[in-house]
């Protein structure tokens, strides 16, 4: 990754957003040794353009704009493996799960515009139904992004081995859901 | 009072109690020293060269073990393990258990010196790291020994090793907050001394940074790189697989920020500097003030004294190097001499 060297004026002081994220999460990044073993053990640092470090780096900078933008927000899989190594305890997807929700909120400029796409109608399956239902979702998916057979020869295969269904049903329960739902927004709300 | 009837118990015959016996021995006060393993010297008479002169440490005991044997006041207890203590007016009575016989009884003495020394975390708390699992996984006591089987030529130097620093240090969610203090230095000694055995063997050391804050102890961990060539890496190890035979190590280069791998034939694990849990009963037992970890602590202002007649001198305090354990193995015989000479 070639990164062009302006020279930048750190604060001394907590920056905004790792202040923020201390008083919303309880995760300070103060504590970061900048050993590197998240990155080390990342399952896809490969494919990320800033590491878990040097995410952890980031917010300590204050580098707000940067991180709402960050390509890895998008692709970090929530694997939850640095927190495992992470001598600090620092939870690194806990973070990411945080800016990715900022981002979004913010319509900023994320470049997985169909990742964005994909939680969102994950979660609205999830709020109206309970649960998934893979088949419906892949169709909605390839309907938001215009590409009707994105991923057609993968869902073959899963539908041949019966690991998708055609219909699904709703949860029994789904008004223990939604509650939960009408919360989760009260919060977004405040923030 | 006379020098005979007040003796002092030095618990341990590590390097800090040998000092504190020959000190005392040499003044001519009675002493008792109990080691509970079979020869004396600790976990210095395993090593091979130190830092920062690659200096000769089992000729360093052998040095002093000759000459605390011209000493008439001074009694070797070896195989004996102090089990037990109890304040008398006074004194203290001991209970001793000889390990080889199985005997056990107790003696009454009137100065306690804790010289009992430390023990190495068990890394196996990390299954990222695979110590108990894989066999070329060792930690730096461990490596100690291979050292000694290099020298001699007794099997052959693996061609390419790394050394992980911090294992268990500096890490407040497996291990503990704390920097063991003696790891870099004795990481840096045994790659080096890996590189004047064996020099086409490939050592890779993985630091976050590393601490040479004593005399000499910057010039030697430089020398260690520039002039033995051992490839220092910025990076705390994040994994290690089992590769074919090798055993692959996953890192970032925190200075490129990047993600690494490097294979290797053997690891080495600078494990944390732990006290030992029977020193810990002890004091529990006299009520001393230990800290969070279990390291006994001597009052603020004495680097050894403890409570009214203990002491303490070396690695049962904190991770100290060994000319460190010896400067309090001799100050706690000035303290020891100062009480004696007080009661008399
Ligand atoms: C891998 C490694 C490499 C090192 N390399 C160097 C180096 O190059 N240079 C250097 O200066 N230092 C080095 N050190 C540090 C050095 O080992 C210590 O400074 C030294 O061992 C401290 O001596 P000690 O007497 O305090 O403790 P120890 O060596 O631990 O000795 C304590 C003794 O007390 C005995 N004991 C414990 N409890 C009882 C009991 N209840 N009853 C009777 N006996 C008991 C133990 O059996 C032991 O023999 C190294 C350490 C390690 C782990
Ligand atoms: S949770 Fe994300 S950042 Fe952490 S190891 Fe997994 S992919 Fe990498
Ligand atoms: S593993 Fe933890 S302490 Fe180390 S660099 Fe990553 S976030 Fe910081
Ligand atoms: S002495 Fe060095 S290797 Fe040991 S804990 Fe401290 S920094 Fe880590």
């Amino acid at each position: 990754m070639i990164e062009t060297y302006a020279i930048r004026r750190p604060e001394a002081q907590e920056s905004p957003i790792a202040r923020q994220i201390r008083e919303d999460l309880g995760i300070d990044v103060a504590r970061c040794l900048e050993c590197g073993k998240c990155t080390g053990g990342c399952s896809y640092a490969a494919g990320f353009d800033y590491t878990p470090r040097k995410i952890i780096q980031l917010v300590k900078l204050g580098e707000f704009d940067k991180l709402l933008s960050l390509d890895a927000l998008w692709t970090c899989l929530s694997c939850q493996l640095c927190v495992d190594r992470c001598p600090s305890g620092i939870n690194i997807p806990r973070i990411m799960d945080y800016l990715r929700a900022r981002a979004h909120r913010a319509n900023s400029n994320i470049t997985h515009k169909n990742i964005e796409k994909f939680y969102e109608i994950m979660l609205s399956d999830i709020k109206n139904r309970g649960r998934i239902s893979e088949t419906i979702m892949m169709i909605k998916y390839n309907l938001a992004i215009k590409n009707l057979f994105a991923n057609a020869s993968f869902g073959k295969k899963l539908f041949l081995k019966g690991k998708l269904k055609f219909f699904s049903p709703r949860t029994h329960n789904i008004k223990t859901i939604q509650p939960l739902f009408r919360r989760l927004s009260e919060k977004d709300g405040q923030a | 009072m006379s020098k005979a009837d007040t003796a002092a118990l030095i618990i341990g015959g590590g390097i800090a109690g040998l000092e504190t016996a020959l000190k005392l021995g040499q003044g001519g006060y009675t002493v008792i020293l109990a080691e509970k393993e079979s020869a004396l010297g600790g976990n210095v008479a395993k090593l091979h060269s130190s830092f920062p002169r690659w200096e000769d440490p089992q000729e360093l005991i052998k040095v002093k073990q000759a000459e605390l044997k011209t000493l008439p006041s001074v009694r070797v207890l070896a195989n004996t393990e102090i089990t037990g203590l109890q304040r008398q007016s006074g004194g203290f009575t001991a209970h001793w258990t000889d390990r080889a016989t199985q005997k056990s009884g107790s003696l009454p003495v009137q100065a306690l010196i804790f010289a009992t020394g430390f023990e190495l975390f068990n890394a196996s708390v990390y299954g990222e790291y695979g110590y108990g699992i894989y066999k070329n996984v060792v930690n730096s006591l461990e490596f100690e020994h291979l050292l000694g089987m290099y020298e001699q030529r007794a099997i052959h130097v693996p061609e390419s090793i790394a050394f992980f620093k911090c294992v268990g240090s500096r890490d407040r969610s497996k291990g503990f907050p704390y920097c063991s203090k003696i790891c870099c230095m004795y990481t840096a000694k045994q790659a080096g001394l890996v590189k004047k055995i064996s020099p086409d063997t490939q050592c890779y050391v993985f630091y976050m940074d590393y601490r040479a804050s004593g005399k000499e102890y910057e010039e030697f961990v430089r020398q260690v790189i520039e002039e033995r060539k051992v490839r220092y890496v910025r990076g705390r190890p994040s994994k290690v697989v089992l590769e074919n035979d090798k055993l692959l190590v996953r890192f970032e280069d925190t200075l490129i920020g990047v993600p690494m791998e490097a294979s290797v034939d053997l690891i080495v694990l600078a494990s944390a500097v732990v006290p030992r849990p029977e020193t810990l009963a002890l004091a529990r037992m006299l009520g001393l003030k230990t800290d969070d970890y279990g390291f006994v602590e001597p009052v603020y202002g004495s680097p050894v004294r403890i409570e009214e007649r203990i002491f303490m001198a070396g690695g049962c305090g904190f991770a100290i190097e060994s000319l460190g354990a010896i400067a309090q193995g001799a100050a706690a015989a000035a303290e020891v001499t100062a009480l004696f000479n007080k009661s008399e």
